[in-house]
């Protein structure tokens, strides 16, 4: 089958979308299938050999965070050659409402198409705003997935209608088998908690691990805090309490191979995120990884830890809250280890194989629907024909 | 304004008028299109649930009992689906006839068959491949229909909406092509199955 997969954000920088497409392309390009993904990204930056890219993107606020997006003439000309010279059987679009290439690919798209929807805050209100111009484009999306619960109620409440959840793949056996590294390795007087995500975006919550932290450091004073992930460190670090600082060490953006690493080594992998998380796929690594996780009780994260038997949860933002369980685990060996097995264990549900199998069925109903249709040219009646041929233009 | 100017404003009118009219049949005959081929989609699956389910039925894997059962269910089925074959527009008047009825009816014959017992049964013995070779054939075709079933409806919602719209129902965009109905049976699959 020729897949076409659509990645709206920017392949310089690390994201949850962009490693779902990434990990998504590489599976289905190892079943022997053509794979080809376009995704904006700068000219200089390294790239696989299925990725094309659509030029430089802008960096843009959007939906909470520093996006950085692509939109234009241009680029539109760019996704409607990509997807013609592409002939796929499927377009897959990620995140088809953002004010990019997936919107643009929606826009100029002809056969059948299934979207992703990853996100479980779309702004209503701009949503609102543009929504006679999106509507027409979103009509022409013939499967919806959605990643979570709670980004298809989004989906169903902003664009109606309703979608498949299939859940973020994550390779768990690369975790799994990532040797741990002394350097990061906790001892009884010193235990290792590590944070993963961008160090100056508070929803990511390093400030709610910093507000814990005293209290931790009282009890345990060699506690150690790893903290990977793309950010100003000094600002970072000015907005720490000064015995949490002298705690912290800033690692800075990670390689996959570190992540597994780090992962795989520390004690405890916390995850203080405040909110517009619509799965967490950073606490299926950890899981994967054999990391006991301590996560804020968003409900995308009860559920994949599944209810709070994978792992232990917090009161959202509630530093406090965070500091009892951290104290509980670093204090209890036995526990700790047997959440990082049920974790384990429970990340398997999240496992590429499982999910692209199922990802695989959505393009087998929607490729076999749009064929038939299009097998029957006696149908048409010659207004339709006409009409048709003019579809690419007029839409 | 003389009258130069009003005939150019009167000409651009009905050029606008034009262009939205026939963005929005090509708008409209594009859904219809889409729900046409989700539909037929949908039929396909159900072919293919019912002959994996006799498959199972006749492999010898299944007490006669269930195997009776499943294969009653699905051959009523796979009959509902010949009648229907030679209707070359399936949306045309569609009510997916009684087939709603059967479809749940298989999908109860097959909760009720496959127990986590007889599952586990079939997925372990080696020596009956054919047994849990047919029954993932039954799991990949079941998860098959519940996505079309839902993409199905989802099409047949947007289209509901476009309808609905006053220049589509003014200029009977729609001509003589039914209002598709969205299709509603029971597609659980055995809780076993999907473990």
């Amino acid at each position: 089958m020729r897949i076409g997969i659509v990645c709206p954000y920017s392949f310089d920088v690390p994201g949850g979308v962009q490693f779902h497409v990434r990990d998504l392309a590489e599976h289905f390009l190892g079943q022997g299938h053509h794979a080809s993904v376009l995704a904006p990204a700068d000219e200089d930056t390294p790239l696989p050999s299925y990725v094309e890219s659509v030029g430089r993107a802008v960096p843009v606020r959007y939906n909470g965070s520093v996006a950085r997006l692509n939109f234009g003439p241009l680029t539109a000309a760019r996704v409607g050659r990509w997807l013609e010279a592409g002939d796929f059987d499927v377009v897959h679009i990620h995140e088809p409402v953002t004010p990019s290439i997936a919107l643009l690919a929606l826009w100029s798209a002809e056969g059948p198409v299934v979207a992703t929807f990853h996100t479980s805050n779309l702004r209503s209100r701009a949503m609102q705003a543009a929504y006679p111009l999106l509507r027409p484009s979103l009509e022409k999306i013939n499967g919806r997935i959605a990643v979570s619960e709670d980004a298809r109620r989004t989906v169903t409440t902003h664009l109606g209608g309703d979608a498949v959840v299939i859940p973020n793949g994550v390779n768990v056996s690369r975790f799994a088998d990532a040797v741990p590294a002394e350097k990061w390795t906790g001892t009884e007087s010193a235990p290792t908690i590590a944070f993963l995500g961008r160090i100056d975006e508070p929803r990511k919550g390093l400030p709610v691990l910093a507000a814990a932290m005293p209290a931790v450091l009282a009890k345990h004073p060699g506690a150690r805090v790893l903290v990977a992930g793309p950010g100003d460190v000094e600002a970072a670090r000015e907005r720490l309490d000064p015995a949490v600082a002298a705690a912290t060490e800033f690692l800075g953006m990670v390689s996959d191979e570190d992540k597994a690493v780090l992962l795989s080594s520390v004690d405890l992998y916390v995850a203080p995120h405040t909110g517009g998380e619509s799965f967490g796929i950073v606490l299926v690594e950890a899981m994967s990884a054999g990391a006991p996780v301590v996560a804020s009780n968003l409900p995308a994260f009860v559920r994949v830890l599944d209810g709070g038997q994978a792992g232990a949860t917090f009161a959202n933002e509630d530093g406090a809250d965070l500091a009892r369980q951290l104290l509980r685990l670093l204090a209890d060996r036995g526990e700790r280890e047997r959440l990082g097995e049920a974790g384990h264990r429970r990340a398997w549900v999240f496992d590429w194989s499982v999910v692209a199998e199922d990802v695989m069925a959505v393009y087998d109903t929607v490729t076999h629907g749009s064929e038939d249709a299009r097998s029957d040219p006696a149908a048409d009646t010659r207004w339709t024909r006409l009409l048709r041929g003019r579809r690419g233009g007029d839409d | 304004m003389d009258s130069l100017t009003w005939g150019v404003v009167v000409v651009a009118l009905l050029l606008g008028v034009a262009w939205y009219l026939s963005y929005s049949a090509a708008r409209l005959d594009r859904l219809h299109t889409r729900a046409e081929g989700a539909l037929s989609a949908l039929d396909a699956q159900l072919v293919r649930r019912a002959e994996a389910t006799l498959e199972l039925a006749n492999s010898g894997a299944l007490d006669p009992a269930s195997a009776l059962m499943l294969a009653a269910a699905a051959s009523e089925s796979l009959e509902a689906h010949n009648e229907r074959a030679l209707e070359d527009d399936l949306l045309d008047g569609q009510s997916f006839g009684a087939r709603e009825v059967l479809e749940s009816d298989l999908t109860e014959s097959l909760q009720a068959a496959l127990t986590a017992d007889v599952v586990a049964d079939l997925r372990g013995g080696e020596a009956d491949a054919l047994g849990s070779s047919s029954l993932q054939r039954v799991e990949a075709a079941g998860v098959r229909v519940q996505l079309a079933r839902r993409f199905l409806n989802d099409a047949v919602t947007d289209v509901q909406r476009v309808r609905r719209k006053w220049v589509v129902r003014w200029f009977r965009l729609a001509g003589h092509a039914d209002l598709p109905r969205t299709v509603e049976f029971d597609d659980e699959l055995p809780p076993a199955v999907r473990d």
